[in-house]
Order: structure tokens, then sequence, then C-alpha cells
């Protein structure tokens, strides 16, 4: 396994909208397809991933609202707002420009 | 349960148990999906559970979080939410009453004037008796020191004593650690022209010491500067007069202002507000020793017991209680007293008069010299509590009427969803918007009214008004916020209970009249409270008759008073003499002077008393307080006093023997059953001379009016006193007309800077009036404020009966009633609740009687005549107030009244 790479605030964000991407999931879901999507690259906390939910909540990025889960429990159900899917586009243009800025950098090289 | 749920809501009593419940459910979620997933893989439960928290972190530090998180939010929403219905129930509220320009104008108008009443009174009351002297350090420790003796069986409270008395308090009392003496004098101010009568405080030097003030330019003056016997000519200027008089200049200070007969020179300003001791703001304060010369004061000041003034105030020391203090008081006095007996051998013996002291409050109206026109305000201040109630019952009825006009409206949004609980606060909003609207214009009605009243009431005091007095306006502030719950309160229990269902089903014509209990019983409690302040009204009325018309023994419309300020000019006992015996002359060749006599004492301003020895009488002290007034001949026809037997002072009273007058009931107590003319009575001493008596006078009033009159003894000028006192002139017609002419005629003999003031005896009389005027007065206000609206409410409630009664009516008439019948119906039930209200309101009335009963002159609070008038009157207001309903009630047609709908 490579090493763990350390995660920046605004990047826990993007990748937990980016999980919401494809409709409403419950917390775990998030957890779920982070740790796949990553292969468990990225070591993120689980806890850190639900703090980032409640406060994108706060913030108004998400909503959120209980519903059944796939084995009929009650599960906490987040789901992206206008502001969290514009905020999305924002920061993924964003990471792009500066993930291309540092590769050329190094390309260089 | 649903409507406590609704409250626990409203009131968000559960939003930190909901926030740790919601984070505790996502997490367990999280957890037993992702142990039943590592379980699936094939992992103990153990192990999963380990392998679970691991991936999560810090499980409880998380937690921790995520509750902040949520809380924060969720409060943040319910803010939101809050102030997002708040708008919108205003916005609708505003729109509503806009929409009833009459409706609210009535609405708010009536709340207006019963909060105005409530904070003008409050204003009065709080500045007699709840509010300590401005600046005044620790004002529950200081007193104002009574000394209480007894006189013809009744105990005399007093304020006012001597020098001397204060210098033994002084000196022999161990609770205090200041006692400082002040009155508040009038002194002639100025030179020349600008001359004027001021009111001035003397103060001792350690006055200053009671207060926590500072100078603003300048100092104060201290004891050094006030000793005996003329004390140090300085003065220290109140703000006020520092502002209208020297435009607030730096630079007065050691200037010099002249003040009776000496020019005092300014050494400081007293910051602004300070009143020194009392309501009233003097222009300057002066050291007491050097007032007590301007204001004519004996030479042996600091000896004698006899010139009784100044008032005093003492500050126990901590730890000493009141009780003690008095004690220690009474114990100094009681020595005091022993000494002024060694002095005046005329003195009551201390066994008589049980002479002690007591430490009452600061405030003269707290203390046992409360004045009537304080007693009255308290009352007063019910009464405008009573027309806040009257106020708000009728706004509540309007409100519910109403609410009843809008149940189907309620009914459709209570249908549509809108929570009971917000309908309720929008409920609320209305009322409280209307009544922020009244307090608001109750505040401007305050300022109005206590600039009345204080011209009435307090002529002296001195005033902010409502607008600028902060415990006025939060006075206002609460008054405002009861009104709008109170008239909030019915239509919104009335909303709380509405049946969604019923209220929809009903059309406009049946179930909707019901007669509401609630609204009954707000009218009938409008009416009991009207009828107790219009019989407050009359009692007053007619008390405020009775003192206006009561035989005083004088005639009090049509005599000046005039008074000699000599201001230091020194004339010899003879130039004195002639001065006055010319004046009189004058005075009667003035066009429109009937009468002119000489005098020695004012009704109600100033009193005499000698010694008096008559043979047989051991002590006439004994028998009561005899009144001396020195009069020269034609004195009884300018006052209109009559002699009843015997003849008046005459020009030959002069040389010859001395003679008296005595009136009726000194004759009755001197010499019970018998003759009194040519009885003899000897003035001043033992030794001195016989007065010969040879006239009996009839009685007056001359120190109350609630009390017997006086006894009064009456001496020939000429052998008195001829150089001492001033003059009574009699108009022909109304005195006030003839003041400005009697003075400038007079004026005009007068020596260099000496000046004379005249003044109707009316305006002498008018503090005694002043608490019959005012409870006359504010009583007729305040109940015809009460009857108006009361009488509004009822017509409102008997004509939205009429307009839903207008099918049952339309049956009647068509079943064959006549228009007498359907009027009779209408306004019989009109009579019926305002008999009812009568009926209440005239046992309230009585019950209330008898505490009032002390501030009413010569009337019952059981007046028949006036309790009939009243109950009488609320019966014709209220079929006057329902007439016109039911004439509405006549003209219902049958065809068109049972094919509506």
């Amino acid at each position: 396994m490579a090493e763990n790479l350390e995660l920046m605030q605004g990047t826990l964000d993007l990748i937990v909208l980016k999980a919401l991407v494809w409709g409403p999931r419950h917390g775990y879901a998030v957890a779920r397809w982070v740790g796949e999507t990553t292969d468990e690259d990225l070591q993120i906390e689980e806890g850190a991933l639900y703090t980032a939910l409640h406060r994108m909540e706060t913030r108004g990025w998400l909503e959120a609202e209980w519903g059944l889960s796939e084995h009929n429990r009650k599960a906490k159900f987040y789901q992206l707002t206008p502001v969290g899917r514009r905020q999305l586009r924002a920061s993924t243009a964003r990471w792009t420009r500066y993930a291309q800025a540092v590769f050329k950098v190094i390309q260089t090289a | 349960m649903p409507r406590f749920e609704g409250l626990r809501r409203f009131f968000r009593l559960d939003r930190a148990a909901d926030v740790e419940r919601a984070v505790g459910d996502e997490l367990d979620f999280h957890f037993d999906s992702r142990v039943r997933e590592l379980v699936e893989r094939g992992m103990s439960p153990a192990e999963a559970r380990q392998e679970a928290e691991r991936r999560f972190g810090d499980l409880e530090r998380t937690r921790a979080r995520l509750e902040a998180i949520d809380r924060e939010r969720v409060g943040e929403r319910s803010r939101a939410e809050w102030w997002g219905g708040f708008t919108q129930d205003l916005r609708y509220a505003l729109r509503g009453l806009r929409l009833k320009p009459g409706f609210t104008l009535g609405v708010v108008l009536t709340l207006a004037l019963g909060i105005g009443a409530n904070a003008t009174m409050f204003g009065i009351v709080d500045r007699l008796l709840l509010r300590g002297p401005a600046y005044m350090n620790d004002p529950a420790r200081v007193h104002r020191v009574n000394l209480i003796r007894t006189l013809q069986g009744e105990e005399r409270p007093g304020t006012n004593t001597s020098y001397r008395t204060y210098l033994d308090l002084l000196g022999s009392t161990t609770s205090f650690d200041n006692l400082a003496a002040f009155f508040l004098p009038k002194l002639p101010v100025g030179t020349g022209e600008e001359a004027r009568e001021m009111t001035l405080e003397v103060v001792t030097g350690n006055f200053w010491q009671l207060y926590d003030a500072r100078p603003v330019i300048g100092r104060f003056f201290g004891p050094d500067e006030d000793q005996l016997p003329t004390g140090t000519p300085v003065a220290v200027l109140s703000y006020g007069y520092w502002h209208s008089r020297y435009g607030a200049h730096s630079d007065v200070l050691g200037q010099r202002m002249r003040i009776g007969t000496r020019d005092f020179t300014i050494i400081g300003v007293a910051p602004r507000g300070f009143n020194g001791a009392g309501l009233e703001q003097p222009i300057a304060f002066l050291p007491l020793t050097a007032g007590a010369v301007e204001m004519g004061g004996p030479p042996d000041l600091g000896t004698t017991y006899s010139w009784r003034w100044l008032e005093i105030f003492a500050r126990r020391k901590p730890g000493v209680s009141v009780a003690a203090a008095t004690a220690d008081l009474t114990q100094a006095y009681l020595r005091s007293y022993a000494s002024q007996a060694e002095q005046q051998s005329g003195l009551t013996p201390a066994g008589i008069t049980h002479p002690h002291a007591l430490a009452a409050p600061v405030l003269r109206d707290r203390g046992p010299r409360q004045g009537d026109d304080s007693k009255v305000a308290t009352w007063l201040i019910g009464v405008a509590a009573i027309v806040l109630i009257i106020a708000c019952a009728n706004v509540g009825n309007l409100l519910l009427a109403r609410a009843f006009g809008r149940r189907r409206e309620i009914a459709v949004r209570l249908a549509l969803g809108i929570s009971r609980g917000r309908l309720l606060t929008q409920l609320l909003t209305e009322s409280l918007l209307l009544a922020a609207v009244g307090g608001a214009l109750g505040v401007v009605v305050a300022q109005w009214g206590g600039n009345v009243l204080r011209a009435m009431l307090l002529p002296d005091m001195e005033w902010t008004g409502a607008l600028a007095d902060p415990r006025v306006l939060l006075f206002a502030a609460l008054a405002t916020l009861v009104a709008g719950l109170l008239t909030g309160l019915a239509p919104a229990l009335h909303a709380g209970r509405s049946d969604v269902a019923a209220a929809l089903k009903t059309g406009v014509r049946e179930g909707t009249y019901h007669r509401s209990f609630t609204r009954t019983a707000l009218l009938v409690i409008q009416g009991a409270l009207s009828v107790v302040l219009l019989v407050g009204a009359g009692l007053f009325v007619r008390s405020l008759h009775n003192v206006k018309t009561m035989p005083l023994g004088y005639d009090r419309t049509r005599v000046l008073y005039v008074n000699l300020d000599m201001r230091g000019e020194s004339l010899s006992t003879a130039e004195q003499a002639l001065l006055r015996d010319r004046l009189l002359e004058r005075a009667r060749s003035t066009p429109g002077v009937e009468h002119a006599a000489r005098n020695m004492t004012v009704p109600f301003w100033m009193t005499m008393n000698q010694p008096l020895f008559v043979a047989g009488i051991d002590s006439m002290s004994r028998l009561g307080s005899f009144d001396l007034q020195a009069v020269s001949p034609g004195y009884f026809e300018t006052m209109g006093t009559r002699i009843l037997r015997g003849r008046p002072i005459t020009p030959e009273d002069r040389a010859g023997a001395h003679v008296m007058v005595v009136s009726q009931s000194m004759a009755r107590v001197t010499w019970p059953g018998k003759e009194a003319l040519g009885q003899c009575v000897k003035v001043g001493a033992d030794t001195m001379p016989c007065n010969t008596v040879v006239g009996i006078a009839e009685d007056i009033h001359a120190a109350s009016l609630k009390d017997d009159p006086g006894l009064t003894y009456y001496l020939a000028m000429a052998q008195w006193r001829p150089h001492r006192g001033g003059l009574f002139v009699r108009a022909r017609g109304d005195a006030t007309q003839l003041v400005e002419t009697v003075r400038s005629q007079l004026q005009g003999l007068m020596p260099g800077a000496s000046y004379v003031t005249v003044t109707p005896l009316t305006e002498v009389l008018e503090p005694e009036m002043r608490s019959f005027e005012l409870g006359a007065m504010m009583f007729t206000i305040f109940g015809v404020l009460a009857l108006v609206v009361a009488a509004i409410g009822l017509y409102s409630v008997v004509a939205y009966s009429v307009a839903q009664r207008t099918h049952e009516l339309g049956v009647r008439v068509a079943l064959g009633a006549q228009t007498p019948d359907l009027i009779g119906l209408v306004v019989g039930e009109a009579l019926r609740l305002a008999a009812i209200a009568a009926a209440i309101g005239t046992v309230g009335a009585l019950v209330a009687g008898r505490w009032v009963a002390p501030l009413l002159f010569n009337t019952s609070p059981k007046d028949p005549w006036i309790l009939g008038g009243v109950a009488l009157g609320l019966l014709g207001i209220a079929a006057a107030a329902s007439l016109a309903p039911a004439l509405r009630a006549a003209r219902v047609d049958p065809n068109v009244a049972l094919r509506a709908d």
C-alpha cells in the first residue's frame, strides 16, 4: 500500500460532495464509497467524514432527511443542495487547475 | 397531549435532547452497518467492532463535535424561523389594521389614554413617594426628623423647628453620623427694577455630606462658613439658575449677587438635577446662618426656641436600627424640650404634650406628614390602573368581536395546516402591535398630562417631562406589554378553542350567534368599574363644592393681603407706624376698594401665639391653642367677619384701656356658661395690664378647613405693635382684578428698596383646595373616560348581537312582533347588563369608600344621591348606547332577513 497522503480540509469537503453527486446517501454509504474509490490510499478517519457532512449541512451545501436504509433501518440521508452542487463544480475546477499546475512543475524537472 | 407537545416545541425545551438523539442514531447506524459487513466477510463480531472503531477514529470527540455543530445549526434555524414568522405576523397584523382604520384608531386611542394616564400618575407618585432626593447617598439611612407633640388630645407631628432645637439634637444624639438642617425661603434677589422674590435653600455647612454631589465648578461651603451670628455671605448656584441667569459661564465664580440686604459671593455651582432636600430646585444654596439674617431671623438665633422654621435630615450610623435612632432622637428632644420650658414660661408642660421624635423616611410624603394631595395622587394611580383595565377589557372585547367575525377565516387557516401556536403568536402580535402604538401615543399623553397636573398639584416641583424620564418610559413600556398581553388573551383563548369543523360547516346565519360569556363578563366589569370611578368623581366634586362654599368666617373672594418687605430699609418704629398709616389711607382712596385695615397674621400662612392669663384658670394652654390677631379699626368690615355681640375694635382703642375681641369658640371654651364680655385677659405675662373683652366675633378657620375653627382673639393694633404687620384690602368686586392697581398705588409710598407684595386670599387658600381639586378633576376625567369607553363597548356588543340576530328578529316580525317589542327586546338586554354592572359597581364603591372617606370634605362616601345618580346614569347611557342598534332591529324587513343566506 502506498504511503498515506495528508488531506487538506477543502479536499475532504470536495470528496464528500463528490460522493453525493449520484443522489442521496447516508453517512455509511459515503464512507464506504470513499474507501472503495480511493482503495484506502487516502487514510481518512470516518469520524472526519461525518464532521464534514454535518458542517456542510450547517453551511447549507447539503440537506439531510431521515429515511430507511436498504436493511430497513432508520438512517440519515444527505443530498446536495443547489448551493452544494455549485460548490462541487467550483472546487473541482479549482482542484484540477491546482493539480495540473503542480504536475507541470514536476514534469519539467 | 398534542397541545402540550406544541407548547414544548414552542418553547424549544427539547432541542438539546433532539440533537443528541439524532447524532446517536446516525452513529449507531454507521457502526451497525460496518460491523454487519465485516462479519459477513468472516470477522468475529468483536473483531469487527474493533476494526470499525479503528477506522472511525476518536468516537467520543467526533460525537461531541457533531452535536456542537448540529446545536448551532438548529439554534440558528429556529431563530431565523422565529424572526421570519415574527416579521410575517407583523406584516399580517399591519395589513389587517390598515384595512380597518376606524377600529385601529379606536383601539389605539383607548390604549393611549389608559397607558398615558398610568404613566402620568406614576411619574407623580414616583416623585412624591418612591424616588429619593437626587444625588443623596444611601437615602434609606437618611431620615426626616419629626418632632411630635400632643395638643388637645391629638398628636401633632411637625418637622419645622428652631435652630436652637437643631443645635440641641446635634449635641446630644449619638446614633447619627450627620445631622443637617435646611429651609427653603423666598428672598428678594437682585437690585433695583431687577429685584425679584426667588426660592433659595439655606443649609447647614455639613448638608453637602448627605450627598454624593460634586460642584460643577468651584466648591461648596463648609461648617466654618456657617457660623453664628451672621454666617459668611457666600452662595452656591443651582445648575438651572446658573444656566438661565448666567448662561453657564464659568466666570461667575467670585461674582456677587444681592440677596436680601447683603451681597453674596458665588463660590460654586451645584451639579445638574441637584435639588437639595426637596422636589423643588432653588436658585442658590446659602449657609443657614447667613440666610437666617436675610429672612429676618432673631439676633439670638443660636439660643432662642421661639423661631420655628428649619427642617432636619439625619443620617443613621451604619448598624443603628431605625427604632434605636428614634429613641435616641426622642431622648435628645426631651432634654431640649425641658430647656425650652425654662426659656418659655407659657410652654405647655411635657407631661401634657408628650414630646417625642420620629426618624421618618426622607421623603415628606412617606412620613407622618403626608400631604392630602399625595394621598389623593396615590389613590389616583389605582384609579389610573382601573382605567387601563377598562381600556384593556374594551379592546379585548373589540378584538374578540373581530375574532368572532374571523371564525371562518381562522378555521380555514387551521384546516390549511397553520399550527395553533403560530395562530396564537399571530393574534398576540396583533394585540402587542396595537398596544405598542397605543403606548407610544400614551407617553405623549403623559408628557402633556404631566405638565397639566404638575401645574395644578405641584407648582414648585422640579420636573422633567415623561419623554425625558427613563423611569416613566420604562413604566410605560411595562404597562404597554401588560396591556398587549391582556388584550390578546381573550381572542387568543377563543382561537385556541375554536372547532374547525363546526366553524366551516355553519353558514353566516346559524350557530354564529352565541352570546359570548367572556364578552358579557368583560362588559359588566367595565360598567362596574366605571361606576366606582364615577362615584369617586361625585364624592370629590361634592367635597370640592363643600370646601368652596364652606363659611370660613371671612370672605375669601374679595380680600387682598398686602405684605411689606422692608429689605433692610431701617426705619424707626415711629416711621414704621407712620408708613403703615399712610399705606392704609392710600389703599382706602384707591378706586375699587371698599375697605382696608391692618393686620398682624394671615389665615393659613402664619399664626402668632402668646401666653394668656385669665383669673381662675391655671393654664390657658391646657384649653387649647389661642391665635393672636392684631387689627386696626375697620378690620371686621374688611374681612367680612361678623361681630356677634359687643363691639369691634374702634379708633378710640388707642391710649386708654386695653381691649380685646374674642371668637365665639374662645369665649365658650374660656368662660363656659358665663358672660365673656367684660372679662380680663392678660397677654404675654401675668404682670401685663388687663385686656377687657369688648366684643365676640364669629369663628374663623385660619389653620385647617377640616378641623373645628380655631380659638382666635383680636387686639387693637394701636395697643399692640403699631409698627408691624401688613394690610387687608377689600375690593368691591372680584379681588383678583384689583391686585396690580393696589400694588402700584402702594408701592409708590415704599421707601428705598422696600416693596409690597399683594396676594388675593383665594391664592392663600389654594393649597388647601388642591387635593379636592385634584381628586375632583382626575376622578371626573378618568370616570367620564371609563364611561365613554364602556358605552362604546356596550354599543358594539349590542350592535353586533343585533346584526347576528337579524334572522331571529325577522322571524319575530313575521310572527307579528311590533316595533316597540323589538326595541324593548334589544334595549332590555342592554339594561339588564347595565343593572348588573351598576349593582356590582355600587358594592365596589361602598367598599372602597371606607378608605377614601378621610380625603373627602363633609361628604359621606355612602351619599345616596351620588350612588343613585351614578347608577341611573349608567342605565341611561346603556339605553342610549343600545337605542341605535334597537332602531336598526326594528327596521328589520322579514322578507330580506329570512331570504338571506
